[in-house]
């Protein structure tokens, strides 16, 4: 499970318990600027993820980490899927190359109201 | 960095309203835009950065048509667009409330009959009364009851 939080400024994704061990990442913080959209989306959880690096992929059980597809870095952290949220990110420095965020997040609505309504007002 | 787009975004925007218009925004799921625009699911979150952003570009790509007395596919297209707007997302996202707000102002003063009447057409009610009605039925009060006799 990951938490997604929205200050001021910035968009903060931290894991919890043993994904911050298996993605060797405790948290992700980008500024709003670099953040494009949330959507809840399950059916992210079942796409092919590409290559990772560095994480655990058991298909069909869990992602948890760094993967690269098509060019993109995606930081994941799925199980079962039904709670997830895919973050859009500007890839660049501010968001340590990862295009896109795909967490399961223990309420999906509220996570994608908080992020688009802080995009909104931010623009 | 990004690949150039191979798609065109009017026939991809068009797929997605037309999930929009029939299913709503809520219920249109990611897997529904992705089996009905025949984009990756990549590319989808690529060029529009979320589903949000994707039923904004619907909306930029079809209301501005909206004017007073559009009376085509077109018009309904993006009427229907427009009431999944107020009813859905308006109450809680500013951004949407006020592209529904422009589009009831290119409406003009007869925006709320226009709205109510598509809103009608579209569950099949022509909206005039039903046959063998007056246009206006002052209700009938309901026969008094008599006092219920209790038993003992």
């Amino acid at each position: 499970m990951a938490r997604i939080t929205v200050s001021d400024s910035n968009l903060e994704v931290r894991l919890t318990g043993l994904d911050a061990v298996w993605a060797m990442r405790r948290r992700l913080v980008v500024p709003l600027s670099a953040v494009r959209g949330a959507t809840a989306d399950p059916g992210a959880a079942a796409e092919p993820k590409g290559v990772r690096a560095p994480g655990l992929h058991l298909p069909g059980v869990a992602a948890v980490g760094t993967f690269h597809r098509g060019g993109a870095k995606t930081l994941y952290a799925v199980h079962s899927g039904r709670r997830t949220v895919v973050v859009q990110l500007e890839p660049g420095a501010d968001t340590a190359g990862f295009a896109r965020v795909v967490v399961e997040v223990p309420d999906p609505r509220m996570a994608v109201d908080d992020v688009n309504r802080a995009l909104s007002i931010g623009r | 960095m990004a690949r150039p787009r191979s798609f065109d975004e009017g026939v991809v925007v068009d797929a997605a309203t037309r999930c929009f218009t029939e299913l709503g925004y809520a219920a249109t799921s990611v897997d529904d835009l992705v089996s009905a625009t025949g984009l990756h699911r990549g590319s989808l979150y690529g060029a529009f950065g979320s589903k949000r952003g994707l039923f904004l570009a619907a909306l930029a790509r079809h209301t501005p048509l909206l004017s007073w007395g559009t009376e085509d596919d077109d018009g309904d297209r993006a009427l229907d667009l427009l009431l999944v707007a107020a009813l859905e997302l308006a109450p809680h996202d500013d951004a949407v409330r006020d592209i529904v707000r422009d589009a009831c102002a290119r409406l003009g003063p007869r925006a709320a009959g226009v709205l109510g009447q598509r809103l009608l057409d579209r569950a099949r009610l022509d909206g005039d009364p039903p046959d063998g009605l007056p246009a206006t039925t002052t209700p009938v009060p309901p026969a008094p009851t008599p006092a219920a006799t209790r038993r003992t």
